[in-house]
């Protein structure tokens, strides 16, 4: 069922406007074809030189709203605007001129980077395509992204082949090649996730450096509540392909209204929040495209009848700010 | 089955000086170095390191189940006051899985594809307990499905026709089909989603506290290991750098200055204000490792003896700490 959300205040410093996105995948099933819809009417918005961070677990659609605002994925409705421009389904030229807007970081640094090619290489090739630098200039501007990023000494990293960085230096390069097109807004998806923990706060500090030398803007998708918060200006919850919640990252951890984002919490080591799990809580939410009501209703503690038939809309809650949460019985 | 009421307080494992290598053809990889540890029966204590410090190593050697190029190279490893090396194949076979199991990480790859729950579940019984009857055997599979909260109905599933979650239950539900005293798991919630791992550790914690099992937790993850395990051994460069009880792992104790690294990397989820801080360099080649203390080269409080003596373990606060830092013989 397709319910109105309102829409997120429209600002002029927006630099990416969700508005009503749908993606939708065909899958083979044990009963068939089918049609599911992993990421199902769904708004928001970053504004310049900010971070959101989307939350949720896997089958959340949090990876499919990435892809789709790098158009590495083509939605099935909606629209995405980044900068005013709606990118949603351009192609060809337009759309490769929209690589020097919008960059990614994926997840697994040891895919993301091509085995045969030096580290140079990894660098020069965006910076000749898309920002013309030629000779020296170029070689001088490679010395510079690595020095940005951390890969220190240049010149010995320069020459050297993927299988020869760590796991941080990879990701390190991942991020230098994202920048060598000088986006002005970064997926990251699950940046961290595969590194090291004493690896890990160093890329999100890197992250941070970067945010603020370029006023870059970033959506960052992760599972953690915890590197979320600490990054993040925002948090988006999703589940099933909704969003539950999105407020700011503080008040979210603070006080948390969706019982999804609380159950999510209470996961989370450290938390302040306890509760006991029910056994249901394996299953992964229903993604099929005739779904009825809230994906979280047959989780979810305090879900009663209107749950199950009908999906509570997206409503602010905060009488100062800006939180919104999307159920019916929420606090 | 166990028969641990002859000492109390006798460890259900002990490490001795364990040191365990892979040959290579660049040298051997001194994977576990001269390690030792005590585990007491219904104890659970966390093994946390970074990938590539020998935790891994470290479980399956307790386990004896090194892979070809992987050998114990010092040490002995008791289980219930056994030396499980000093034991012959057909004895090991007898022992594992009725004195000590193993939980692996990935559980797609711990489960047969093209065997049923029920036949994986029976086949521990069948060669373990010959004399137990298929029905015994039914029986015993649907109460240990219970236990783990799935309905014994999947006992008929493949594994891939259950979630991620549940196949993790599976691996852990044969584990403890023997009733062994010493239970190994090798990050068994690591592919998991968050939620799902929750209830997983708590499922862990009441059948530990039902059973009195020990168990031995591998995990990269600090703050996951602090909640569940009781006694934590960190592990840097296959030694253990320090051993302390869980309650203390915070920033206000004293610590080894990787375990205090690590500490201030994690973002808190709910401090006022959140600062981490990443420890710089990466670890080391375990071929070549550093001289003196293996973390010398990333350690900020480093100093000249740091770099050439090897620290040994000292009592610091009740806790055992491998650092210069806290030996006064040492002149800086």
């Amino acid at each position: 069922m397709a319910m109105k959300q309102p829409k997120p205040q429209y600002e002029r410093d927006l630099i990416v406007e969700v508005d009503d996105l749908v993606v939708k995948f065909q899958v083979r099933g044990v009963s068939g074809q089918q049609t599911i819809i992993p990421v199902d009417h769904v708004h928001f918005s970053i504004r310049k030189g900010e971070v959101l961070s989307l939350v949720g677990e896997s089958g959340s659609g949090k990876s499919t709203i990435g892809r789709s605002l790098v158009r590495i994925l083509r939605p099935s409705g909606g629209t995405i605007r980044i900068n005013g421009n709606d990118i949603t389904s351009i192609r060809g030229k337009e759309l490769k001129g929209y690589r020097k807007d919008a960059q990614m970081i994926f997840q697994d640094p040891f895919s993301s980077l091509n085995p045969v090619k030096t580290v140079e290489k990894h660098l020069t090739f965006p910076l000749k395509k898309h920002q013309g630098f030629k000779g020296k200039e170029l070689s001088q501007k490679v010395g510079e992204l690595l020095q940005k990023v951390g890969l220190t000494p240049v010149n010995e990293i320069r020459t050297k082949f993927p299988h020869e960085l760590s796991g941080g230096q990879r990701q390190r390069l991942a991020i230098a090649r994202a920048l060598a097109v000088n986006p002005k807004f970064v997926v990251a998806d699950e940046p961290i996730s595969m590194l090291d923990v004493s690896i890990r706060a160093g890329i999100l500090q890197l992250m941070n450096e970067l945010k603020n030398d370029f006023g870059l803007s970033y959506l960052y998708i992760t599972h953690d509540l915890a590197s979320a918060r600490y990054f993040g200006d925002r948090i988006m919850v999703m589940y099933g392909g909704k969003v539950m919640e999105l407020a700011d990252s503080k008040e979210l951890i603070k006080l948390p209204l969706h019982p999804y984002t609380r159950l999510l919490l209470a996961a989370t080591p450290g938390s302040h929040i306890d509760m006991n799990l029910t056994d249901q809580s394996n299953e992964p939410p229903n993604l099929a495209i005739d779904r009825k009501g809230c994906p979280f209703a047959f989780r979810c503690p305090s879900a009663t009848d209107i749950c199950r038939e009908e999906m509570p809309s997206l409503q602010n809650k905060s009488q100062t700010g800006e939180h919104f949460v999307a159920c019916h019985h929420s606090l | 089955m166990s028969n641990n009421n002859q000492q109390q307080p006798a460890p259900v494992l002990e490490l001795r000086n364990v040191s365990v290598g892979y040959e290579s053809a660049h040298g051997m990889v001194q994977a576990v170095r001269n390690v030792s540890l005590k585990i007491y029966p219904n104890q659970i204590v966390g093994l946390v390191g970074e990938s590539g410090s020998g935790k891994s190593t470290l479980g399956n050697a307790i386990m004896a189940l090194l892979k070809n190029n992987a050998v114990l190279l010092g040490g002995e490893v008791l289980v219930q006051g056994q030396d499980v090396y000093k034991l012959n194949k057909k004895e090991l076979r007898k022992f594992r899985w009725n004195r000590m199991s193993m939980v692996f990480q990935s559980a797609m790859n711990a489960l047969n594809p093209v065997l049923t729950v029920e036949e994986q579940i029976a086949d521990v019984f069948t060669y373990h307990r010959p004399a137990m009857s298929k029905k015994e055997i039914y029986d015993k599979a649907v109460a240990l499905m219970k236990m783990v909260s799935i309905d014994p109905k999947h006992l008929k599933s493949y594994p891939h026709e259950l979630s991620g979650g549940m196949r993790q239950r599976v691996v852990i539900a044969i584990a403890l089909a023997l009733e062994p005293d010493l239970v190994i798991m090798d990050e068994p919630t690591t592919a998991l989603d968050v939620v799902v791992q929750k209830s997983i550790l708590d499922k862990i914690k009441e059948l530990q506290r039902e059973k009195g099992f020990a168990v031995l937790f591998v995990s990269h993850d600090f703050s996951l290991v602090a909640e569940l395990a009781e006694k934590v051994a960190i592990m840097y460069a296959g030694r253990f750098i320090e051993i302390t009880d869980s309650k203390k792992l915070n920033l206000l104790e004293r610590h080894h200055p990787y375990t205090e690294g690590l500490l201030g990397a994690i973002p808190e989820l709910t401090a006022e204000t959140v600062m981490i801080e990443g420890i710089p360099g990466n670890p080391p080649d375990l071929i070549n490792l550093p001289t003196g203390c293996a973390y010398h080269p990333r350690c900020k409080y480093a100093f000249e003896s740091c770099k050439t003596i090897h620290p040994v373990e000292k009592n610091v606060d009740g806790r055992l700490i491998a650092c210069h830092l806290y030996e006064e013989e040492v002149v800086r």
